[in-house]
């Protein structure tokens, strides 16, 4: 038996499109969040019993999950358990609250039959069967599988993408920040496979941890001690950490190939937390191409591509190119939108004309009116 | 007082029927389970209501084909209705000390199921059908039959005058107080049509279902038995006048109509009184660089590489380069394939039309509707 453990993003100050939200409830794709890859790619792998360590603006992300029905997490045994900081004593400062919550979890860990531990962060994306990943573990007798993707990094992510450096053994020899070009690099998925009592043993003594922590810290700290072995992953994979890789990894949607590995890599569904909408109504003066929407929509204009959140209206001759419209954002009559990212339920007025650029998308802030 | 375990007012609703006239849309599922509207199962649209209107205590009376809507209903979780008391119950015929029977008439799926009805110990029991299409506040008609002190209320609709033939029509005084009915008359007195939607005082339908399983002459049937006998005894009958849309979907043009009409009419599906369905976890639609979609409705996980135009799609249908959909109603992950052509049809779950295929007619040329059944080819 194997258990999860997932540890939400503890950058609040990054958050990727300039909401307050915690990275792991990010929305992506036109109706999911974040931590629902990590939940599916759970669940897709036969593990029905996680702990999730939240770390800060949670709410959202408490909300999405709630009991966890939507991903059959929902179990009398088992499922999904978050673990929000823990107030001991209100003198206390925040970090101790998050340190609590930390041992309340690994008490969680240590007392349940698991054998192993999937240890993930909540914000990567991909489509993964962690079965894999632990037979490959099984197989080369190391202490600890990291899981990473060999592909090249673009500039906008060099500061938070980590490169994996492998023997010829595919043993982990160091850990190092990814340099940007046309090098592929062993680009870390955020995501380990080990033993629970190899997992007790290494978070011990620490207190407050997340996933970068454990992986320039901790994990760095142990790789002579331990025999760390990478896995490669060879499927679809991507971070979003930022405004510009929010901004080109929704983008990435557009392309088919890319978007049939995340969502359908042999099968294998992502789930989420459904919404009564309606069908996305297209009327008769809708233009569109190559775009993604999602359920609730309403498009009566020309959109080019372009993705669409939930509930989104385009009016009649209004005109979208590149950009990404939010849950409930509305366009209306001949406005003009070209490389925008317009946050929840914004509105764009009539005959408004907003132009970003590639290089330079515009944020306009939820419920703004323009 | 309504005490901690009885229930004001619940809901039987009749999902049993084949509904032939669907063709092959009904030859492996029930009539309430077929698709509607991209997104919806026909059975959404009464289960939706029931909720929206407080009634939380439903039983779901099956019979033909059950298996996939038992299995669409489960415990009632997409409508709320997965209650500790209350909630949605599947009630198929059973065997029991007396017996085994099929149900033999709407009037004997109820009254077999008395058990059930007794458990809530209801003042109000509603009976409603499993194949209409419409939004409905029941709590508004369940004040409507208070106030008139009825013993039955049954909801009516006007109908156009030329198709009131195909209704069981109403006849009522100034005050609604109901003075004939007749099913489906040859010359029809009024226009108003019953929606099958009925309110009545239990112990008083205890009382005619009980008569009615003793007359061995009977059809035990609501429309053809029970409200004729009440009417005979001069019960107090009364009709609600509904004023919104309602349609009966029981046949294939009835349902390629009320699907076109969800195009021209979204007022189906406003937020105050949304539809609940099983909400299926697919990623958003995609609409390729040589798509073309227009006057349509689509639902996620749908691929558009060709022209789709007054069409409605269901989740996970996937048209490709060339192909053209027009005047279609698609159901789930439905695959066309290039340079095929559907036009004026009802392509069921599963359907696969193949390279070049051509499916229907156009509607212009008048034609009736094809109708492609689930998993069927098309090559």
């Amino acid at each position: 038996m194997t258990i999860g453990l997932c540890l939400a993003d503890p950058h609040p100050d990054e958050v990727s499109d300039g909401s307050n939200r915690t990275i792991s409830a990010t929305h992506f794709a036109g109706r999911y969040r974040l931590v629902d890859f990590t939940l599916s790619n759970m669940v897709n792998s036969g593990i029905y019993s996680i702990a999730i360590i939240l770390n800060s603006q949670y709410q959202n992300l408490i909300t999405h999950i709630g009991t966890g029905k939507e991903w059959d997490l929902s179990r009398k045994s088992g499922g999904v358990t978050l673990f929000p900081p823990y107030l001991t004593d209100d003198r206390m400062p925040y970090s101790r609250e998050r340190d609590e919550a930390l041992r309340r979890a690994l008490d969680t860990v240590s007392g349940s039959k698991a054998e192993y531990v999937i240890l993930t962060d909540c914000a990567t994306l991909y489509n993964i069967d962690f079965r894999d990943v632990l037979a490959t573990h099984r197989q080369n007798g190391g202490d600890i599988t990291a899981v990473y993707s060999k592909k090249q990094v673009m500039d906008i992510e060099r500061q938070s993408v980590i490169h994996y450096i492998l023997d010829e053994r595919g043993r982990l020899t160091g850990i190092q920040r990814a340099a940007y070009g046309t090098e592929d690099m062993n680009v870390s998925l955020g995501a380990f496979v080990l033993p629970k009592t190899t997992l007790l043993q290494l978070l011990a003594r620490e207190r407050f941890c997340d996933i970068i922590k454990f992986t320039r810290e901790i994990l760095a700290g142990a790789l002579k001690s331990l025999k760390v072995i990478g896995y490669n992953f060879q499927g679809y994979s991507a971070r979003i950490f930022s405004l510009d890789t929010f901004f080109y990894y929704n983008m990435d949607m557009l392309d088919s190939k890319k978007r049939n590995s995340l969502f359908f890599n042999q099968g294998r569904n992502i789930y989420t937390s459904g919404k009564d909408s309606l069908p996305t109504k297209y009327g008769a003066n809708a233009r569109i191409t190559n775009s993604i929407v999602a359920d609730g929509c309403q498009i009566d204009g020309a959109v080019e591509n372009c993705v669409m959140f939930r509930n989104v209206r385009v009016k009649e001759g209004a005109v979208v190119k590149n950009s990404i419209l939010q849950m409930g954002a509305t366009v209306e009559k001949n406005a003009e939108l070209d490389w925008i990212i317009a946050d929840t339920s914004v509105i764009v007025t009539e005959n408004r004309k907003l132009m970003g650029s590639q290089t330079y998308p515009v944020y306009i802030s939820r419920e703004k009116i323009v | 007082m309504i005490g901690k375990n009885r229930k004001e007012c619940i809901a039987m609703l009749l999902a049993g029927g084949r509904g032939a006239r669907l063709l092959a849309l009904t030859d492996h599922i029930a009539k309430p389970a077929v698709t509607f509207g991209g997104k919806y199962r026909i059975i959404d649209f009464t289960l939706s209501n029931c909720v929206h209107s407080g009634i939380d205590t439903v039983g779901v009376l099956t019979q033909y084909q059950p298996h996939f809507l038992h299995g669409y209903i489960g415990k009632g979780q997409s409508w709320d209705l997965d209650r500790m008391f209350g909630g949605v119950a599947i009630l198929p015929p059973f065997s029991s000390a007396g017996g085994s029977d099929w149900y033999s008439g709407t009037a004997n799926s109820v009254y077999q199921n008395r058990q059930f009805i007794y458990s809530y110990d209801p003042k109000y029991v509603m009976v409603l059908s499993g194949d209409h299409v419409y939004k409905m506040d029941y709590a508004q008609m369940l004040k409507f039959h208070k106030d008139n002190q009825a013993d039955c209320t049954i909801a009516v609709i006007k109908v156009p005058p030329r198709d009131a033939s195909r209704y069981g029509i109403l006849n009522t005084d100034t005050q609604q107080r109901i003075i004939s009915f007749e099913e489906k008359p040859r010359e029809p007195k009024s226009n108003k049509a019953s929606m099958g939607v009925y309110i009545f005082n239990w112990p008083v339908l205890r009382e005619y279902l009980e008569n009615d399983a003793r007359d061995t002459s009977s059809d035990n049937d609501f429309g053809k038995n029970i409200i004729p006998n009440m009417l005979a005894d001069g019960r107090p009958m009364y009709a609600y006048r509904f004023k919104g849309y309602w349609k009966d979907v029981g046949t294939v043009e009835s349902l390629w109509e009320a699907n076109m009409d969800m195009l021209e009419d979204m007022t189906l599906g406003l937020l105050d009184w949304p539809i609940l369905s099983q909400v299926v976890g697919k990623p958003p639609q995609y609409i390729a660089k040589k798509g073309k979609v227009k006057n349509s409705l689509l639902n996620a996980g749908c691929e558009i590489y060709g022209s789709v135009e007054h069409s409605i799609l269901s989740e996970g249908v996937i048209v490709e380069q060339g192909a053209v959909v027009r005047d279609a109603i698609v159901m789930a992950n439905t695959v066309i394939k290039r340079y095929a052509s559907v036009n004026y049809a009802i392509l069921d779950e599963d359907s696969y039309i193949g390279k070049n295929a051509v499916v229907g007619a156009p509607r212009e040329e008048g034609g009736p509707i094809t109708v492609v059944g689930r998993r069927e080819e098309s090559l």
